[in-house]
């Protein structure tokens, strides 16, 4: 269970006179239960991804609270992300290790015993369908066996919350479909608490039991997929993200260009 | 803490070791060339000392000098006569030998009590002709004070009157010292080794794991960062010890490989002195990956951080040269810069000179110092570097 409350974050990019503060995160605020997959949809610069880094201790929030199963982030790091599974947006692997490799010594980094974490890497390898790969160096792999790889090594440590960030990037059609159902299985069969963001409406509405809309820093609006299109008022879900997500003016200029 | 540390340290030692094609340039650079210019450097010196022990000299018109000729063969000495185009032989250095040039009139001139001029041909560009120069510029000072020492006594003067005092040559250093001059290469040889060692390595745990893009999700797991840095750091440091001990190891087989004998007796470079240098490079080892690792932290790619790191390079090479162009020779500050430092100690240790605690512990103390502020700074940037 993840909650988010009043998350800001502002940056400032450059130095001295062209120096420039830029709000990426300006009031974020939602709450992902257990057994439920929450998604964070936004268009490409929302602020989600800083966001999730935030939820995952990598950086501060200038305000605001997050808590993880009631563990304070910015208090308890450690513990927080002990709880958390985080495939984050970068999710390089060592291509000179083999799959089960890169996924032990995560699991090794986060107090386990070789002998549990390699057991790990064998469930995971079934529960994702790729077993085949555990024992090749992961250099030359696809993108989706990348994918893969990088997944397992977030959840070696069997944890309660999961934090995807866009993990569909760069995934073919057949390895989209493997993820939703590898993360269907992991909500139902084990409870877990997932979040995922992306800025593909069919990706959320597909999978996701609880939508957050996020634009320009701010929560805009939140609910099921059901619950959001009839506060809008519309039956499409596309128009229903473009309605609550972007200003009037900027839907115009969307439709000028 | 030191739990973690650990599992880092393994996996990146694995990491390093697995990158086979690098780690076999670095052993090939760094520990074969050493042993191999030692050998090249004995086959040249053996090739003059062949020379000496020939007793031999080139000749142009020796026929024109009896006298000479029967001195150069009292003193043993064989005469072969100079090739026809002796010139540009020695000019383009196939000639070995200087040439020495006898005038048709020679043995005329010696009767007459006249002064005949003889040349010394060789070219300052053909080493090894310039070195045989003076050999035979003895043995033709030994001809002209026979024929002065002769006049005399026919005159009746004793041969003190044209010698006001007799000169001795006896050269103090010890054959310690002597070996010295030929070892001063060994210390560069080392030390670049252990820089090329750690390089690499350096690198790949902290602006290659950037470029990955795997620097942000290792600081997603609740491991300490400190103990991240620390096992990098101790992988870094191990493979750079690694080809340090190599390095240091592989001169005592390249001994046996030396030709000439007199080389292989000043060159004492023994299991004491081999012992020794890896004893002063393991702290600079560390304090090298603790520089490199700091500089490479605050690149985005490996391209980037090679460039950052040529800085490093040249210090290491250029530094230990300030004893060079220092002529007060070593200095007491040289101890509290590394790589100059190491150096400094090494050739003490060559020379066959008993080292100072107090000295060692200084070069030590600023290696430790170097490691701790290279981590504390690597530790610091880790995750806006992650970020970025």
């Amino acid at each position: 269970m993840i909650e988010v409350e009043q998350l800001t974050k502002r940056f400032t990019q450059g130095s001295g006179r062209s120096a420039r503060v830029v709000q990426a995160v300006d009031g974020v605020e939602f709450g992902a239960a257990d057994g439920r997959i929450t998604g964070l949809l936004g268009p490409n610069g929302a602020g989600k991804t800083t966001t999730l880094r935030m939820v995952a201790a990598l950086i501060a929030p200038d305000a605001g609270r997050i808590t993880v199963d009631g563990l304070d982030v910015a208090t308890q790091p450690a513990l927080a992300l002990a709880r958390m599974g985080v495939l984050s947006d970068a999710r390089g692997l060592y291509p000179r290790l083999t799959a089960r490799e890169n996924i032990v010594y995560y699991g090794r980094l986060h107090g386990m015993s070789a002998a549990a974490a390699n057991a790990r890497a064998d469930v995971l390898a079934s529960t994702l369908d790729m077993r085949g790969l555990l024992d090749r160096r992961t250099e030359g792999f696809s993108q989706g066996e990348r994918m893969k790889t990088a997944l397992a090594r977030a959840l070696v440590h069997d944890p309660a919350n999961i934090i995807l960030d866009e993990p569909t990037n760069g995934l073919d059609v057949l390895a989209t479909r493997s993820l939703r159902q590898a993360l269907r299985r992991l909500r139902d069969d084990e409870g877990k608490c997932i979040v995922f963001s992306s800025h593909i409406m069919q990706e959320v509405e597909r999978l996701c039991d609880h939508v957050v809309l996020v634009a320009h820093g701010r929560t805009a609006a939140r609910g099921t997929v059901a619950e959001l299109s009839a506060m809008a008022g519309e039956t499409d879900f596309e128009e229903t993200f473009v309605k609550l997500a972007f200003s009037p003016e900027e839907r115009q200029q969307g439709a000028a260009t | 803490m030191m739990a973690r540390a650990w599992t880092v340290y393994c996996k990146e030692l694995v990491d390093a070791l697995r990158d086979r094609r690098t780690l076999l340039m670095v052993v090939l650079s760094s520990v074969a060339v050493g042993p191999l210019v030692l050998v090249l450097v004995s086959q040249l010196v053996s090739g003059i000392e062949k020379r000496a022990e020939a007793r031999m000299v080139v000749v142009q018109g020796i026929e024109h000098a009896p006298t000479l000729a029967n001195y150069m063969a009292r003193q043993a000495y064989t005469i072969t006569p100079a090739p026809a185009n002796f010139e540009r032989l020695l000019r383009d250095s196939k000639l070995a030998d200087p040439v020495l040039v006898v005038p048709p009139d020679f043995e005329a001139l010696l009767a007459r009590g006249e002064v005949p001029v003889v040349e010394l041909m060789s070219s300052a560009g053909n080493q090894r002709a310039q070195t045989g120069s003076g050999r035979v510029f003895r043995l033709l000072r030994g001809f002209n004070q026979e024929q002065a020492t002769l006049r005399l006594a026919v005159r009746g003067i004793s041969p003190a009157a044209l010698e006001a005092m007799q000169v001795e040559e006896r050269d103090l250093a010890n054959p310690g010292t002597r070996a010295a001059q030929l070892a001063t290469m060994v210390p560069f040889f080392v030390l670049m080794a252990v820089l090329y060692g750690a390089l690499n390595a350096a690198l790949d745990t902290t602006a290659g794991e950037r470029e990955r893009g795997s620097l942000e999700p290792l600081l997603m797991n609740p491991a300490p960062k400190a103990a991240l840095v620390l096992g990098k750091w101790g992988a870094v440091a191990s493979v750079g010890m690694l080809i340090a001990v190599l390095s240091c190891l592989s001169f005592l087989p390249g001994q046996w490989l030396l030709r000439s004998e007199t080389l292989a007796a000043l060159f004492q470079f023994g299991l004491r002195e081999a012992l020794w240098f890896i004893a002063l490079l393991l702290p600079l080892a560390g304090a090298l990956s603790a520089v490199l690792m700091a500089i490479a932290i605050r690149c985005k790619s490996f391209k980037e951080a090679q460039a950052n790191a040529t800085v490093v390079i040249l210090g290491v090479s250029l530094l230990p040269l300030v004893t060079l162009f220092n002529q007060e020779g070593a200095a007491p500050w040289h101890l509290w810069v590394p790589a100059l430092a190491q150096s400094t100690l090494m050739g003490r240790v060559l020379k066959g000179e008993t080292l100072v605690a107090g000295d060692v512990l200084i070069s030590v103390a600023v290696s430790i110092a170097l490691v701790v502020i290279g981590l504390a700074y690597v530790t610091r940037t880790l995750r806006s570097a992650a970020l970025r």
